[in-house]
């Protein structure tokens, strides 16, 4: 037997000295409320039906065939076409560039545009002369 | 097959009957641990008639492998709890000493009752804890189970509980129990 300490033998004690009762009139209320209340059932779960072996024979010899069947595809494709080298000389592969009519072009509306405003100065500069009678 | 797990059988068949009886082993006891941690006598039968009604309706998911009263002390204790409401006050902010339901209920001794102090100095969980082992005789497993904790967490607040109580108390000796 267990040796009870005397903390605990005075805890067990006192605990048994809380005098408690439970009234006529709660028991009838306890007892009403449970013949009121209707207990909720466990649910059932929906039976399955059994599927005889044979359904699984096949399923499971479908599944590998359709298994097989894509392997066999995958290997089957015809090999894809090697890339072409690309030239070692990049250099020389590529068109070399005009690089003096690139820069004409870029130029010319530039040069349009000082040719303009050098009139345009020439101009202004004669009126000037004729205004102060030069 | 004892008379318990026979009663719980025929509940768990719809027998209100039955449950009536099962719950007649139960209630003054619950009734006692619900004075503990409810404001008032009347909360704490309101408290009871809902753990029994719960206990029954659910009847359905209880696990056989625990003890019936660790179960419905579980209940118990979760509706004591939400008839505190959701701020959780301590169980001995809530009391008004004159209308105390458990020191209405204490029989008159020499000494103070040591639940009282306990009371005072052990917040609700470890209370709860103290009670279960020394008042219900519960295994730590069991009182584990009942409050939702893991079975280190009982045995370390059993342990801090009982130092707890034995400091405070000049008269007890310095003992200790080992737990698990």
């Amino acid at each position: 037997m267990k040796l009870m300490d005397k903390l605990a033998k005075r805890l067990r004690e006192d605990a048994a000295n809380i005098n408690v009762s439970v009234s006529d009139e709660l028991d009838r209320r306890i007892e009403a409320s449970l013949l009121a209340v209707s207990p909720e059932m466990a649910e059932q779960r929906p039976i399955t039906p059994v599927k005889p072996p044979l359904f699984w024979w096949a399923s499971t010899v479908t599944g590998i065939a359709a298994a097989v069947a894509v392997i066999a595809i995958m290997n089957w494709r015809a090999p894809e076409q090697p890339v072409a080298d690309v030239p070692l000389n990049i250099v020389a592969a590529v068109p070399a560039i005009d690089l003096k009519a690139e820069a004409a072009v870029l130029t010319n509306p530039l040069q349009e545009e000082l040719d303009k405003l050098e009139s345009d100065l020439k101009k202004a500069e004669e009126k000037v002369r004729r205004d102060i009678g030069l | 097959m004892t008379d318990e797990l026979k009663l719980i059988a025929a509940a768990k068949a719809g027998s209100a009957e039955a449950f009536c009886d099962l719950a007649r082993l139960y209630r003054e006891r619950l009734l006692r641990f619900l004075l503990t941690r409810c404001a008032s006598y009347a909360d704490a039968e309101d408290v009871l008639q809902d753990t029994l009604i719960a206990a029954f309706r659910y009847l359905h998911s209880y696990d056989a492998r625990w003890r019936f009263s660790t179960w419905l002390y579980r209940i118990a204790i979760r509706n004591a709890a939400k008839l505190r409401g959701p701020d959780l006050l301590e169980v001995g902010e809530l009391r008004d000493e004159e209308n105390d339901p458990l020191l209405q209920c204490m029989a008159d001794s020499e000494s103070k009752n040591l639940w009282l102090n306990a009371r005072q100095l052990l917040n609700d969980d470890v209370f709860a804890a103290m009670w279960l082992r020394y008042a219900e005789d519960m295994s730590v497993n069991d009182i584990s189970k009942a409050l939702d904790r893991s079975a280190s967490w009982t045995k370390v607040n059993l342990m801090r509980g009982r130092r707890t109580l034995e400091s405070n108390l000049s008269d007890v000796p310095e003992q200790s129990e080992a737990y698990g």
